[in-house]
């Protein structure tokens, strides 16, 4: 039974209200008196030299403000991701806001700005640019032959980044191995589909200082990003936290055009300037990236790994971007340390081409390579008749085990078992039938996919910014604000800190606001992703709710004549530990502290101690003890249609360590909408190019298709294991990419236990069932 | 060439000049400041910009402004009655069913309509409701369960 | 994207006046109803060039009459309307538009209508498969008197159709078979809110003994530029005692008559493979309904 009076609770989320009565806080939805509007113009070529821009007849156009070429902005390439330095070493510092040198199709090459929407566009047809065009490969292991056409100069084969990982000695353990499976698993280019599309506000002012508004979730990032692309102090642009976006998903995790382009146009017109993408736009300007896994393991009669050879090639497009580190990811944390394997090699590329540029997505490389490796040991569990839940727990880790990546740290909760065992037993594991056993044309199937690794944060990770701040002020009501500049992207950030600063104070949830803050104001926070920010953000906002107690407890000790070690906060009241008849209200402590230093009263002045006196703040910015992990599995039950190949999700169960449940409902909304991510990326979701042009083929909802309310499973059902983390903020851990990294391979599976055959590319059509099946 | 036309939305009457091709999402977002409809692709595939027209739940990203003579168009701004929340609305905020929700103000008018056309749905016919709306924050499973749960509460 | 070159927004209130105003600005004007279809080539950029629009949902066509030996829908009938319509409900004849009807999510069923998803002429669309099945006829308008195209005749090629200038759909009618008979639509789609990998429509009249008087066999979806009538089917069918190992041998014969394409959402093969399913899979459900 926990003695938390909040965490734990569903509480009713604070943003709520505001959004089912029209939201208008949305990014989107601001606006700045005689703000101008920017549309960007942008290559039709996949890969050319610019010869030549004109923009004369642009610039004449009524109603148009400014016009801008690669010859406006800066040069000096840095890498756009937000969660690291603009030259950070460990990232590939290619990219500049617009370049002479076109390298995959929808590059913007100039933009424009104007007093509406429609002249903006009708002036971008006024822009006369002389191409001349290159040889584009859009296949990444094309790219990495000789005579490929060549992306960047630096860039031998084209590759942008080739770590390596080795441990034990593979050829032995190949050779102890008593069976060896081999395969080659791939995985496709998918879309975060976040719903408010990439959008901001720039103004500047006449010292040439910006400030901005923009749907992303890194408000400290823009500003660094902002900055080195303006060539501009940091202390010089000030973003404005939104107060919550449309969705974000790791989209927006990198510093898009639209920002720096609409800032140099407002300090160029000395207006507001507003960019939003066409859905169109925002579909070509983040991916999760396509991996390519070729994967070797060798076991033992009992299914022991002797030896793992991995060897992954990631297309990351045009521009290394975030390319550079999903490839690290899915290296250590999606293939190589997940499994305890004392003999292996992993090789990562990170390839360019000239297919578009690749963001951050929920998973981050670990569900490309969950996919690899749990369809694989789903073969390997399958050809050897071997327990598969055995065999996950046998080529794991556990609890109390020195952490794989983190020199210094260890799995101090981990309950992957019981999450295969509660999982298991709640779908009828135990009762599947055979592979392909099925009878009937509509066949039925049970798969699973585990991940054994994960994150809280990015404790540990070379160049990876990890550390929060927030400052907590009581109010003379005995309400509580907080500022943070941590991003409310959907997934609850508003409600967890909340519920840490409420629990902490010992206050009602509802007395306890999020207020505005931005770059100016609020400490550093770094972004809404890799799972942080409970973990990170709410042990910021914890030791600054205690360090607004201990504030308190000053001012009290004063007024109550007590020590201020003795004090406690209950249900809103300063008192004596253990004595209930010396508890005073904190209102009545904060009025004190807040209330002129001598009150004239009835009965004269009544004077108050310096100790009382002044604002009860608290404030803390700090970097969380670890990164443990959290780990998950999920059962899947399909339907496949053997004459159509069409796939129907029945029914999911999952199971997850979470160290603490936060918010049970919110919780379960991250493991479904995990699931819809999961499900669409397995199933249905491909972003296709023209293999010539390189121009988007699925660059709508028509074409490029999610899952809708009708495709979803009937059931999903959520098991929370609550571990209690040592390190985390009341016990807690994370949650939310292991939701999405696990569903596609846990399909895959499924569907393998339905027809008895195997589909190692993703996304799984009805077409490939077909294929695999020999009807096509 | 500009041209005013008189469009209620939520019971009143606003004169606005439009062009003749704007789509009522343009009126409401850009001409009248009404935020609540939201633009999420412009060509009706996503369903953040529902509306009801009549009752009936269109894409008002695929719908002429100049069509729209004498009929009445409900948005979320029109919703909330004397400060009371929609059942819908309550319903939406009790179940957890808001996550981003940037898709929320769509999806409720979509439930709108299906309640006042059908008010005890069975699961299929509340997803069916709601399929022409995309969610990818919440797998519409809490969405499912606020529907339910404002079609109970009646 | 949006319609820059549009100088005038009509809302016609008879029909004389459509005409007037089509023959008034030629290649330059569209009809539109509901607005779906138009606003879905607008976001291609499909239809820049347009100056005027002839809205025709004030002219009072949307109705659903039953007649004797026809049933009449109006141009502007919605889909909501038709659905909801008695004469539709629980005849056998009419499975096909039953069925097609079940697919589109509510936005598209409120606005979308008969008219204009008939004379958009997308291969992709289902309601025209369905109303092809049915030997429905298209009337056109236009200065004069009406007159009928069957809709067998009436699309020529993909985003065409048989409407001459000055002319417009002002409604389709289905004729009422005088043997028994019973009709059935399936699509394949990839989500809720999806054109047609590929679909199919059958409908089928029986004699007294059950054998197979008359058929029409109708795909749609990615089998070219316009849905492709499977007459191996229809012979496979015809004069045979209507059961399930006849459908499946019919379905299969259907796969002779198309040669359908190979884009992005799904190649020529499984489209071919896909129309001995649907064939064989709406058969049988036209076979159940005339139990």
């Amino acid at each position: 039974m926990s003695e938390l009076k909040i965490i734990g609770t569903n509480v009713t989320r604070p943003d709520a209200y505001d959004k089912v009565t029209g939201g208008k806080q949305y990014p989107v939805n601001f606006s700045l008196p005689g703000m101008l509007h920017a549309k960007i113009l942008r290559s039709p070529y996949p890969h050319a030299k610019i010869l030549s821009i004109d923009t004369s007849a642009a610039e004449k156009l009524a109603g148009v403000r400014a016009v801008l070429t690669y010859k406006d902005v800066s040069q000096r390439p840095f890498t756009p991701v937000y969660f690291v330095p603009a030259q950070a070493k460990s990232m590939v510092q290619d990219f500049v806001i617009m370049s002479d040198r076109v390298r995959w199709t929808g590059q913007p090459v100039a933009a424009v700005a104007a007093v509406t929407v429609d002249i903006a566009e009708a002036a971008l047809e006024l822009i006369d640019v002389e191409y001349e065009e290159l040889p584009a490969v859009f296949d990444a292991e094309q790219a990495m032959q000789d005579g490929a056409p060549q992306s960047w100069q630096n860039a031998t084969n084209n590759i942008a980044k080739n770590p390596t990982f080795a441990c034990g000695d593979l050829e032995a353990g190949f050779a102890a191995a008593d069976h060896i499976f081999e395969g080659v698993y791939q995985t496709q280019r998918v879309h975060t589909c976040y719903m408010e599309p990439r959008v901001c506000v720039a103004d500047s002012d006449t010292q040439g200082r910006i400030k901005i508004m923009s749907s992303m979730q890194h408000t400290f990032g823009l500003r660094e990003k902002l900055a080195f692309a303006l060539g501009i102090p940091e202390s010089h642009v000030n973003v404005i936290k939104p107060a919550y976006i449309g969705g974000g998903f790791g989209g927006k995790l990198d510093i898009g055009f639209i920002e720096p382009i609409a800032a140099l146009l407002s300090l160029k017109t000395g207006k507001p300037v507003r960019a939003e993408h066409t859905r169109g736009e925002d579909f070509i300007s983040t991916t999760r990236n396509p991996i390519k896994v070729y994967l070797k393991t060798g076991v033992k009669n009992d299914g022991t790994y002797t030896a793992r050879h991995i060897k992954s090639i990631l297309d990351c497009g045009a521009h290394a971007t975030h390319g550079s580190e999903v490839i690290m990811v899915h290296g250590l944390y999606g293939t190589f340390f997940p499994w305890k394997c004392a003999n292996q090699t992993w090789e990562g590329f990170t390839v360019y081409t000239n297919n578009m540029i690749g963001g951050g997505y929920r998973g981050y490389g670990a569900p490309q390579g969950c996919f690899a490796v749990e369809s694989q040991n789903d073969e390997i569990c399958e050809a050897l008749g071997l327990d598969p839940l055995e065999f996950r727990v046998k080529n794991t880790h556990k609890e109390g085990d020195p952490h794989p990546v983190l020199p210094g740290h260890k799995l101090n909760t981990y309950r992957l078992q019981e999450c295969l065992e509660k999982g298991a037993e709640r779908i009828g594991f135990k009762d599947r039938k055979p592979a392909g056993s099925a009878t009937g044309s509509k066949k039925h199937g049970i798969g699973f996919a585990c991940h054994p690794l994960w994150v809280s944060g990015c404790v540990g990770f070379p160049d990876i910014y990890e550390h929060s701040g927030a400052v907590v002020k009581l109010n003379r009501d005995g309400t509580a604000d907080v500022v943070t500049a941590c991003v409310d992207i959907g997934s609850g950030q508003i409600t967890m800190l909340t519920q840490v600063v409420a629990e902490e104070l010992g206050i009602a949830a509802d007395a306890v606001k999020l207020v505005y803050a931005d770059t100016d104001t609020a400490p550093f926070d770094a972004p809404t992703h890799a799972s942080r920010a409970t973990y990170s953000a709410g042990t910021a906002a914890r030791a600054a709710a205690a360090e607004a107690k201990k504030r308190l407890f000053q001012a009290a000790a004063a007024v109550m004549e007590a020590n201020a070690e003795d004090l406690v906060l209950e249900n809103g009241k300063v008192m004596v530990k253990g004595d209930s008849r010396s508890a005073v209200p904190m209102t009545e402590i904060i009025e004190r502290a807040e209330s002129p230093f001598i009150q004239m009263t009835d009965q004269g002045p009544v004077p108050t101690t310096i100790a009382e006196k002044g604002s009860i703040i608290g404030a803390a910015s700090m970097a969380p003890a670890s990164n443990p992990s959290p780990c998950a599995a999920e059962f899947v039950e399909v339907e496949v249609d053997t004459e159509t190949g069409e796939v129907k999700v029945l029914h999911v169960v999952y199971a997850h360590d979470i160290g603490r449940l936060f918010h049970p409902k919110s919780a379960e909304g991250q493991v479904e909408g995990g699931f819809q991510q999961g499900m669409g990326y397995a199933l249905m979701e491909n972003l296709l190019f023209d293999q010539e042009t390189g121009a988007c083929l699925s660059g709508d909802f028509l074409d490029y298709k999610i899952p809708t309310a009708m495709e979803m499973p009937r059931r999903i059902e959520s098991i929370f294991i609550e571990s209690i983390e040592p390190t985390g903020p009341f016990g807690a851990k994370s949650l939310s990419e292991l939701c999405t990294i696990v569903p596609a391979a846990a399909i895959a599976n499924a569907i393998y236990n339905a027809i008895g055959v195997r589909v190692r590319e993703l996304p799984i059509t009805p077409e490939k069932i077909l294929q695999a099946l020999g009807k096509l | 060439m500009k041209q005013i036309i008189n469009i209620d939305i939520n019971n009143e009457v606003h004169e606005v000049a439009v062009e003749k091709s704007d789509t009522l999402i343009r009126v409401l977002r850009e001409r009248l400041g009404l935020l609540a409809t939201k633009r999420g692709c412009d060509s009706g595939g996503c369903g953040c910009c529902t509306v009801l027209v009549d009752g009936q739940a269109v894409y008002s990203c695929m719908t002429f402004a100049l069509s729209l003579e004498g009929k009445k168009i409900t948005t979320v701004e029109g919703l909330r009655h004397d400060g009371k929340l929609d059942p819908i609305q309550q319903a939406f905020i009790d179940a957890d069913a808001v996550q981003c929700g940037y898709c929320t103000c769509g999806i409720m008018l979509a439930a709108r309509q299906l309640l006042n056309d059908n008010p005890h749905p069975d699961e299929e016919e509340i997803r069916k409701g709601i399929s022409g709306n995309l969610c990818r924050c919440t797998g519409y499973q809490k969405i499912v369960d606020a529907i339910k749960l404002a079609a109970a509460s009646r | 994207m949006t319609l820059n070159k549009l100088q005038e927004y009509y809302l016609p209130a008879d029909s004389k006046e459509v005409a007037a105003l089509l023959d008034k600005h030629k290649e330059g004007a569209m009809i539109v109803a509901g607005g779906t279809f138009i606003h879905g080539l607008i976001a291609r950029g499909l239809v820049t060039d347009i100056e005027a629009l002839i809205d025709v949902s004030r002219l009072g066509l949307n109705y659903v009459r039953k007649e004797q030996d026809q049933l009449r829908i109006g141009a502007t009938t919605t889909f909501i309307q038709l659905e909801a319509s008695a004469e539709i409900r629980d005849e056998p004849l009419y499975g096909a538009i039953r069925d097609a009807l079940e697919y589109p999510p509510p936005q598209v069923k409120n606005s979308a209508t008969i008219g204009g998803c008939v004379s958009a002429s997308c291969p992709y669309f289902d309601l025209p498969v369905s109303f092809l099945a049915l030997s429905g006829v298209v009337s056109a308008q236009g200065s004069g008197n009406s007159r009928n195209i069957p809709l067998s005749d009436f699309f020529p090629g993909v985003f065409e159709n048989a409407l001459v200038q000055g002319e417009f759909m002002n409604e389709l009618t289905i004729p009422v078979p005088s043997a028994k008979s019973a009709s059935a639509f399936l699509k394949l789609e990839t989500n809720a809110n999806d054109l047609a990998i590929l679909n199919a429509a059958v409908w089928v009249s029986v004699d007294s003994a059950g054998k197979c008087e008359q058929s029409r066999v109708f795909v749609g979806g990615g089998v070219g530029e316009v849905p492709v009538r499977a007459v191996s089917a229809e012979q496979a069918l015809q004069g045979k005692v209507f059961t399930q190992e006849l459908c499946v041998t019919a379905g299969q014969a259907a796969k002779s008559d198309v040669d359908p394409l190979s884009d992005h959402r799904a190649s020529g093969a499984y489209r071919k493979a896909m129309t001995g399913v649907l064939v064989e899979r709406a058969l049988k459900q036209t076979l159940s309904r005339l139990a």
